[in-house]
């Protein structure tokens, strides 16, 4: 019976399973590591044919992506322990890129190099923990110079994630840093770095919205430039 | 905020844009909700998506609404994309082709398919293959899928253009359907090796 059902392995690669079939694949495939080894190098082969077929859609069918995507919310991750495997895998690239992030240290906030892989984890389980919240909200808006800065939020745990995308590179010398904004009053919130980067924000408190300011390199006690970018948090 | 603005607000606009990231870093983005990734995504996997859905379905304007959906899907799960299981391409071009066989099983019953149509790759679609990189890996599938053996061809060809389940292609082929999915294993091991492609 079991041999039977990996059979079905390259049917379901090629999509040529009915729909009973690729439900039964499909459950044999959560428990076979034979199959699960198997399938991606035939996904990959397969996704190589259907890129030989390559031709640009009509112009207008990017527009239509786009509208659609800006009103569709997304999924949350799941949060099985395959999950936070997956997680952990992913965002080291992402906080590798921020290169620094902020973390609560005594009474105030400071900049921590990440040269060492446990402290790494610690800080990706936080932002895990964020982006994972039931009750987390992401807000965003254009950074003047270039870019798109992304707040996900979580009430319950008083923390955001702050990330920067698609920022114009700035010379060595200059770094983009996160200001929390307490009625008016910006408070420290770490460095994003250079271009694209992420923040871990531990304690948003009474924070209302987040700002960008382009400050020399290190950081600046307070801001010294006009924001590039304001977010508002979600209420 | 300071009433100071800072020079280099300004100067910073002079520096060029780093280098497009590639598709797995695009949908890492894509899952924080960075729409601005998103459509650096669309414009690098939107021809794969869209060319492969027009071979299938065979009817470009149908074809577009399931790049659409394709997309808005891409967008919707990005979040539960596992990195483990294949590369951020192989994944839209999965969840693709999926897309375009079954839309192509529900505005065709397997009786009304044309099963006289001529199915070898690319013969009557050079005319859409727009780059040089793409002409080239049309002719390097189009070469392995030749040195396949004419069954291990038509089961898969069958499959993957039309959207055939191997029952019909049993049927079409009047081959035994235990034979035909052995013949898509082999052929696609094959097909895989020719192709380069890590297993
Ligand atoms: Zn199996």
């Amino acid at each position: 019976m079991s041999n039977d059902l990996h059979g079905l392995l390259a049917p379901y690669a090629l999509d040529a399973l009915d729909a009973d079939e690729r439900a039964t694949f499909e459950a044999h495939l959560d428990q076979c590591e034979t199959c699960q080894a198997e399938l991606p190098g035939l996904v990959e082969t397969l996704s190589r044919v259907g890129e030989a077929e390559s031709a640009t859609p009509p112009p207008a069918l990017r527009a239509s992506v786009l509208a659609a995507v800006s009103t569709t919310t997304q999924q949350r991750p799941v949060v099985s322990l395959d999950s936070r495997r997956r997680l952990r895998r992913s965002l080291p690239q992402l906080v590798a890129a921020a290169a620094v992030v902020a973390a609560m240290v005594g009474g105030g906030f400071a900049v921590i190099e990440h040269d060492n892989v446990s402290d790494m984890r610690a800080d990706q389980e936080r932002v895990t923990a964020i982006i994972s919240a039931a009750d987390a909200t992401t807000t965003s808006g254009n950074v003047s110079t270039g870019g798109t800065l992304r707040v996900i939020s979580s009430k319950s745990h008083s923390a955001a994630v702050v990330s920067g995308s698609s920022l114009k590179e700035l010379p060595g010398d200059k770094v983009y840093q996160l200001w929390t904004m307490h009625h008016g009053i910006p408070k420290d919130a770490g460095l994003l770095g250079t271009k694209d980067g992420m923040v871990y924000v531990p304690k948003l408190g009474d924070a209302v919205a987040v700002a960008v300011t382009v400050e020399p390199q290190g950081g600046s006690k307070e801001p010294t430039g006009e924001p590039v970018a304001v977010t508002d948090l979600a209420t | 905020m300071s009433e100071q603005t800072l020079a280099s607000v300004t100067s910073i606009g002079d520096l060029e844009a780093p280098p497009a990231p590639d598709a797995g870093a695009l949908l890492q983005r894509t899952a924080l909700g960075d729409e601005a990734a998103f459509a650096a995504l669309y414009d690098t996997l939107s021809p794969s998506v869209f060319g492969m859905a027009k071979r299938v379905i065979r009817n470009p304007a149908r074809a577009e609404e399931v790049t659409q959906e394709v997309f808005l899907q891409v967008w919707q799960t990005a979040p539960r994309f596992d990195p483990s299981k294949g590369s951020a391409k192989s994944w839209v071009l999965t969840l693709a082709h999926r897309r375009a066989v079954d839309a192509v099983r529900h505005d065709q019953s397997a009786t009304n398919r044309d099963l006289a149509y001529d199915w070898s790759p690319g013969i009557d679609h050079d005319e859409v293959v727009e780059t040089v990189t793409v002409r080239l890996e049309h002719e390097q599938v189009k070469k392995c899928l030749s040195g396949l053996t004419e069954l291990q061809r038509e089961a898969i060809t069958l499959a993957y253009y039309q959207g055939y389940t191997y029952a019909e292609v049993a049927q079409a082929l009047d081959a035994n359907p235990a034979t035909v999915k052995t013949r898509m294993r082999d052929g696609l091991i094959r097909l895989r090796d020719c192709l380069g492609v890590e297993s």
